[in-house]
Order: structure tokens, then sequence, then C-alpha cells
């Protein structure tokens, strides 16, 4: 337990340090912004009283619009380039996942790490390799600690892994919205920019520092505005109105 | 891993023995991939140039390029397909296709820059790649599948979850995935040896021209399957990232966002090309081969006809149109079973167009002089498309006649000169269909096809035509006048920069040197920048485009810029078209010895006879021009070829290549210049090499 209030008091300083305001997490709290856990875990987080223990939120979070998503998998080369300097699906922590058969809308899913409140993924990890970035909130991997037992990759709740593994340097991975990328000429990470993002040739991924919503879609958003719908894409939430018909009823 | 954009090895397959090998990709590292590698290839190991398609020796190579799999736009997802094909008047020459999506880049990942497919099974096979590791597996329950089910069948075997993470093998580390294999297959077409039988990839790649379709299904090879972990190196990590936010943010328009009306560059917006007006109660979304800069392709609601675009779409839509007096399902189920089936939609619309001129004519129907069983009261319904589609694929009744390609059936129901004299058989080049953009307008894509071996399918040129139709289609003011075109794109046209001639569709102009000078670099571009580096047709090159500021597409800066970024070469533009100028001398070489010569190249007479009257899109066809000598959009329809004419344009063509004018083979000059002396010696030996 000592080990925990020392890591708690670690991450108080770090919060400080990061500029995180008690009406944040208030703030966070009420919108599921903050993992909040019993007393006693190990992972990195504010001691609150009665042994509760708050994750600050990261400062920054991937929306996507897999409506508008073209499936054409820049992102993922795009995020492999940067991070390793190789083009690799595999090792992408961004994952376009479709099928050519399969009806609009349901023929694409876009994969990305939430950055979830509650992380389960750090909270499984016996070696805090998975950990809460004290600069910018993001769950990120320190691939030096990581011990591949893979106990973060299976406590991904998600029906696909957000963390993935690595089979080439046998490590965990995962989104970091772009902090650590060494092949890259920009800046990265929540406050510069992140290379899924800047690469999508139809502006189907975007960043929000504001929380959003956690739900089984995971962050979905409409992307889509009056130019695509001029394109001849549908630009309702569903995707099931033509815009033909829209500009029919205007 | 691969390195420097290459995997360094290229998989052989052996179906005859059911066993693989590997060449070594460096031996053919100078021909740079795709094209220029499967010609190599082809050329070394297939001794007899004349051997038969459906012969076991005769091979075909699909090849990658070292930017498959990688995030250069617009270039990751081809793989050129290369063999003797199936199609073709009066030879069945070595010819080529191209198909788009996925596949190029998980052979890529699974460490393989191309496949090389020889012999003949002697039972139904597909070919189940996982990395390195590669399985003869027997197809029997996949013959007589659709293209769509049978990739679902193979799925079904891999991963049986729609979603989640994929374990390759049993080992921990083998390596992990969230896509599905990517599949090449062959529906019922192909098996039953159809000239018109395509290879189809997910539901809307092909590579419909050649036939190579029937080359599959006389191989016994129903589907090739790849899925990949690793991973590509490139040399430039950075630099490749920046030059593709280069053309994003410089040449493509805004994300999401309506184009300026552009024909094929990369300043198209990501709307598919369609031909039929589907029903408002469906939607669509978009969809790209990978890597693609704006993809061209949609998927529907209802998921009929994904991933068709362009041609494809418009197989049934004018009796459809006739019928109905609009588009109805009967196109949209016409398309999709075409996709299924495999069957090449523009031979089949090209060829029902044949077919329903001779009902009309009282020659071909039930109980006629050409008896087949076509209710062609019914045309423009979905169950005539249905039933003649279906024929066509399992060669029953009319599909038996046209399986070896229109204009032999043609020949062979005695026909062929009459046709080909009225212009009823509209197939003007090589047996092939008239891609629409007719030779005696749009004179380069004539040119090109009967100097090639096919109907050539390249729009580089072509695009400015579109650029201009939709202008003035919208209303519009082209943006740039026809003298700043010409300037624009013959700026890029090296060695031949700036001689504005070369872009001059004026009748007085189309036999000169000037405008074989545009034929000559449109071949050697095209050889290598589009089909051997795999640029893709629909956005490269990117000459004039009105999304960019200047209205000056990313053409000549491009190409190569992503190119060296990927292999870490210092490759300038100028050299990769002459590189492309030594692919096509090769190819050429392969014709010359399948019996090519000067005489051949021909148009079908109905191109030298009869004026064309009109365009794809009615009675215009915008070309830049002079006349009397001021640039201006000319109308390029109303003319036909003169005979002497062709035949001034082939000498000044012929003298350009440095080939040999009286027969058009090589000389050993030109070869031995280009380092391809083992090519002249074996010409020499057939008897067949230029001025000697």
């Amino acid at each position: 337990m000592a080990d925990t209030d020392k890591n708690a008091s670690v991450e108080q300083d770090s919060a400080a340090q990061a500029g995180v305001s008690r009406r944040q997490f208030l703030t966070g709290f009420g919108g599921l912004g903050v993992g909040v856990v019993l007393g006693g875990s190990l992972f990195r987080g504010f001691l609150l009283p009665d042994e509760v223990v708050a994750i600050p939120a990261s400062d920054g979070y991937l929306l996507v619009d897999s409506k508008k998503c073209q499936g054409c998998n820049t992102c993922m080369m795009a995020c492999s380039l940067t991070h390793h300097g190789v083009q690799s699906l595999s090792l992408s922590r961004i994952q376009v996942v479709q099928d050519p058969f399969v009806a609009f809308p349901e023929d694409k899913s876009v994969l990305q790490c939430r950055q979830c409140p509650h992380p389960a993924c750090v909270e499984a990890c016996p070696t805090k390799a998975m950990h809460v970035d004290s600069e910018t909130g993001v769950r990120t991997v320190d691939a030096a600690k990581c011990i591949g037992c893979q106990e973060c990759v299976n406590a991904c709740p998600f029906d696909t892994s957000r963390v993935v593994w690595n089979t080439a340097d046998k490590h965990a991975q995962k989104c970091d919205l772009c902090k650590d990328t060494p092949f890259w000429n920009e800046t990265g990470g929540a406050d510069g920019k992140r290379a899924c993002e800047q690469v999508c040739p139809v502006g189907a991924i975007s960043f929000t520092t504001e929380i959003p919503l956690q739900s089984n879609e995971g962050y979905e958003v409409n992307l889509r505005d009056a130019g695509w719908a001029k394109i001849g894409y549908p630009i309702d939430d569903e995707g099931k109105i033509n815009p033909a018909t829209a500009s029919a009823a205007h | 891993m691969a390195k420097d954009g290459y995997c360094g090895k290229i998989l052989r397959l052996d179906l005859s023995a059911r066993t693989h090998s590997v060449i070594d990709t460096e031996k053919y590292r100078e021909w740079g991939g795709g094209h220029g590698m499967g010609s190599a290839i082809f050329w070394d190991l297939v001794e007899d140039k004349t051997v038969s398609w459906d012969d076991p020796k005769n091979i075909v190579t699909l090849m990658t390029s070292p930017m498959s799999g990688t995030m250069v736009p617009s270039a990751s997802g081809r793989v050129e397909v290369q063999g003797i094909g199936a199609s073709g008047y009066p030879v069945r020459w070595f010819t080529r296709s191209n198909f788009g999506g996925r596949f190029g880049g998980q052979l890529k990942y699974a460490g393989w820059d191309g496949i090389v497919i020889e012999g003949q099974a002697d039972a139904p096979v597909w070919v189940d790649i996982v990395n390195g590791d590669v399985q003869f597996r027997d197809a029997a329950d996949l013959w007589g599948k659709d293209t769509q089910e049978t990739q679902r069948s193979i799925w079904s075997l891999k991963d049986e979850e729609a979603h989640g993470w994929t374990n390759i093998g049993t080992s921990r580390d083998a390596g992990r995935t969230t896509q599905k294999p990517a599949v090449i297959t062959i529906g019922s077409a192909g098996e039953n040896r159809s000239s018109l039988g395509c290879l189809v990839h997910d539901a809307g790649n092909a590579a419909g021209q050649g036939g190579f379709g029937a080359v599959w299904g006389a191989k016994n090879l129903k589907a090739i399957s790849v899925v990949g972990t690793g991973m590509i190196e490139v040399a430039d990590p950075a630099g490749l990232f920046s030059a593709r936010m280069l053309a994003k943010d410089e040449y493509a328009v805004a994300p999401g966002q309506q184009a300026a009306p552009n024909g094929p560059s990369i300043g198209k917006d990501a709307k598919p090309t369609l031909f039929y007006k589907r029903k408002t109660e469906v939607t669509m979304g978009p969809q790209a081969c990978q890597g693609c800069i704006n993809g061209c392709r949609p998927r529907w609601s209802d998921g009929l006809a994904n991933e068709s675009s362009c041609q494809e779409t418009g197989v049934y839509t004018t009796f459809d149109a006739l019928k109905h007096g609009a588009h109805t399902d009967a196109s949209v189920i016409a398309t999709d079973l075409v996709q299924r089936y495999g069957v090449n939609s523009y031979e089949l619309s090209l060829g029902l167009k044949y077919l329903y001129a001779l009902n009309q004519m009282g020659v071909l129907g039930p109980g006629l002089e050409i008896d087949v069983d076509l209710d062609f009261s019914n045309i423009g319904e979905t169950e005539f498309a249905v039933d003649f589609i279906t024929k066509v694929a399992n060669r029953e009744g009319i599909g038996e006649d046209v399986a070896e390609g229109f204009v032999r059936a043609a020949e062979k129901w005695g026909r062929l000169e009459a046709d080909w004299a009225s212009g009823v058989l509209d197939f003007p080049y090589w047996g092939y269909a008239n891609h629409g953009y007719d030779p005696r307008s749009e004179v380069e894509w004539g040119y090109s096809s009967i100097m090639g071996e096919r109907d050539m399918n390249e729009h580089g040129f072509n695009a400015h035509m579109w650029g201009v139709i939709y202008h003035m289609g919208a209303g519009l003011d082209v943006p740039v006048s026809a003298e700043r075109y010409a300037e624009i794109v013959t700026s890029k046209m090296v060695p031949y920069e700036g001689d504005l001639s070369m872009v001059d569709y004026g009748t007085h102009n189309i036999y000169s040197e000037s405008m074989a000078k545009l034929v000559v670099w449109q071949r050697h571009y095209t050889r290598f920048w589009k089909q051997s580096a795999l640029y893709c047709d629909f956005r490269w090159p990117d000459l004039a485009n009105f999304s960019a500021a200047d209205n000056v597409g990313m053409t000549g800066d491009g190409e190569p810029l992503f190119w060296n970024a990927v292999t870490g070469d210092d490759m300038t533009f100028a050299e990769g078209i002459e590189l492309g100028r030594r692919i096509w001398n090769l190819d050429n070489a392969i014709w010359v010895l399948q019996g090519r010569h000067r005489d051949m190249v021909k148009f079908a007479p109905y191109i030298y006879d009869k004026p064309v009257e009109t365009s794809v899109v009615g009675p215009f066809y915008p070309l830049a021009g002079t006349v009397d000598g001021e640039w201006t959009y000319i109308n390029a329809l109303g003319r036909s070829h003169d005979r002497d004419g062709v035949e001034q344009w082939k000498t000044h063509f012929y003298n350009l290549e440095g080939w040999d004018a009286a027969t058009g083979w090589p000389t050993r000059e030109t070869l031995e210049d280009m380092n391809l002396a083992g090519v002249a010696d074996a010409l020499d030996a057939a008897g067949k090499l230029g001025g000697a």
C-alpha cells in the first residue's frame, strides 16, 4: 500500500505540473471523463477521498466517421510510417476493417483507441508499462517496461483490441496521439498533429480535447457537411437519406 | 522485411507439380517493378513466344511495384497482370491487364514482390499464401462458385469472425492482422475458358482485358488468396509522408469537398463515376483502393454492385433506358452479375450492341440466319440481362458463339468483312471493343492501341476532354484556354517538352511527327510510371489539374518524388520515361516474335471509311487543336482516317523509336543502345531483326 500511496503522490505532483484542475476532474467525472477505481490500484492516478483513485483524462481524443471513411487504409499506413518508419497494417494503432460485399454503412468500421476514462489496459498492466502519460494524459506504452504478457491486449473491452501486439518487437503498443513519432517532421501529440487525421483524404478523422460520450459505437461523429452531400453522399447521422431526396425536400 | 520498397522475393508457382520456388527480385530490379519485371520474366521463362494462351508453358505474372502497400497516393493498390491472353484478333498477343484494391499491399506484407504462374493443375486448385507459407489447395468445392461466393468461402476458412485480430499460424508472434485475406479469383466465365473471363478481387476490382480469366481457367487455377502481416521498409519515411501531404494540400481538392470539374487526375474528388442513375431509396458510401488520394467507387445501402464504377456500370444502361425510359435496377443487377461471373463488361457491352444490331437487321435471333436463343423483344428487362450474361459466362448458346470474342464470332458467322466495313461491329483495334474514345477523334487512343496489342485504356490525355465536357455541361468556363492546356501538358513531356503541336488534335495535324511524338511519349511514360511503378490510371498522369492553384498538375515532379522516397533511388522523371522505352522495346520484341509486322498494324476498315458522328456524350468531342493557326477547342467529330495518312504517321512513329520503318521491327542499334543485345540476338536468330 505504501507503494500505492507513493505512486498517488507522484501522480498528484505530475497532475499539478500538467495543470489539471479540480474543476476538470469534476467536470470529467460527470461525463465519465476520468477513470475511477477503488483504492489499491497500482496504476498512476489521483487519490481522492474514500480511497477512490481518479486518472487524469486524456488531453485529446480521435473521432472518426466510418460513414465517411473511404477505406483506403492511408491512416493505417501513416500510423506505422510515422511511429516505426515502415509500412505495415499490422503495426497500425488505428484499424480499418471492411467487408466489400456488405451494404453501406455497415461495410466499414474504424477502430481507434478511445483513451478510455477508465483504462482497463492500464489497470491490467503488471509493470506499469501501459501507463497514463503525465504530460498529456494519453494512455500509452513504455516498451522498455513491457514484459509481453499481453494482459493489456486482452483487457481492452472492445471486440477488436485497441492495444496492438507488435509481433516484430514483441511488445504492446497503442495510439499515443502521435506523441512519439520519430519518423515524422511534424510535432505530434495532443498539442500537436495526428498523422492519421492529417493524411485522411476525405476528412473522416478529427480530434477533440473535449471528452466524448462513451458508447458502444465508439467515438463516432458525423463529419459530413454540405460539400459531402454535393458529391452525392448522405450527411444524415444514419447515412440513410439520399442527398438527392434531401435536396428535393428543401 | 521488405527493404526500400522491395521484398526481395518473387513467388514462382508450378501448377503442374504443385510446388513453388523463389525468384530473387534483385535479378529483375533493373526493370523497376510491375510491367517491366513481368515482361522480363516472361522473356526469360517462356522460350517459345508463340505458345498458345492455353498451353501450360504460357505464364501469367502478377507483379507489384516498390510503392505497392505504401502511402504513395493512388499507386499503392495496383497489380499488373501479364501473359499471352485469350483475347485478340488476328493474334492473341502477349498482353497486359491491371487491377486495384488491396491485393498488392497484402502480397507485399506477406513478403512477395510478385507471383509467376506456370503449368497447369490436373484438377482445380487455389493457392493459399500466408506470409511465407504457400499451399496448393483443392478447389473442387469452389469451382462453380461466383467470385463473391468464392471469396466468402475462402474467408470463412480463415476468419470465422467478422471482426477482431487474427493470429497467423500457431506461434504467438508469427503475425496478427484485422484484415481479410485478399483474394483474386475467376468466375464461371473464366472457368469455362471464355475470352471474356476476368480476374476479380473483392467486389469491384477486375483485370478484364486480355481474357486472363480464361487463362486461369485453362490452368485450373480458381483463386489466389494472400494475407500478410509483415512490413515494408521505405528509404525516407519522413520524406514520403511530406510528399503525400504535398499532394494532398497542393493538388487534391479539400478533404471531403466537391472538386472542380476535372477529368481523371489527382484533382478529382471522391465521387464515383456512375453511368446509371440509381433510385433515391438507396444511399452510397465511398470506397477506394489502398492508398488512394480520392477513391472512385461506391458501396451501396442495398449491397448491389458494390465497388462498381465507370464502364461496368454502363454494361446494360442503354437497353434499360430504351425499354423503361430511365435507368432501373436492371442496369444495377446486370452490373452486379458481370462482377459475380467475372465477365469483361467492355466486350460484353459493345458485343450486345452488335448482337442487337444484327437482330434489328433480321440476321440474328431465334429462327434467323444466326439462330440464337435470345428473346430480343425482352431486351432492357432484367430477365434478358440475366439470361444473356449467364449464357456468356457458362458458354451456353450465344455464350459459346462469342466465347472467343465478338470479332471471331463475326468471322465464324461469315459477317466480319461486311460488319467491319459498315462499322456495326465497333471493335477497331486488335479485336478489342471501342473504348468510346474513337480513334478518328481522339487519335492518340487509337494510335497507342494499334501500336500496342489491345485497347490501351490510358486516360492521361483523355482527361482533358472530360474536364472540358464537365465544365461545359455545368455552364462553366473552362479554366484554361486550349493553348494554355497545350503549354501545361507539353511542358511535362520530356524529352519532347515544349512542342505544343503534340496535343494539336486538328485534322491537319493528326498524321504529323508531333502527333507521333505524343504517342511515343505516352507509350514510354505509361510503360514505366503507370504500368511498372503502378501509378493508377484514374489519378495519374496529373497534367492539367483544376484543383491546383495554377491548374498545373503534379506530374513530372510527383512521380519521381514518391519513387525516390520509397526506394532511395535518385531517379529523374526523364530516366523513368527512358526505362519505359526499354520496357516498351522488350514488349515489341515479343510481339515481333509472335508475328508482328508493320503491315498488320492497322485499324478495322470502318475507321478509314466511315466518319465518326457521335461521341460518348453526343454530337460533340472537344479536344485542343488549332484552326488556321489559332488554338481553340475543336469538335473532333465528323472525320475518318486516311489510309495514307495513317501510314505516314506510322513511319514517323517507327523513326522516332529507332525501329525499321519497313517492317516495324526493332534494330540492333536501338536495342543495344538500351543494353538489350540479347533481345537483338533472339530477333536476329528468328530472322526478324529490323534493318538487317
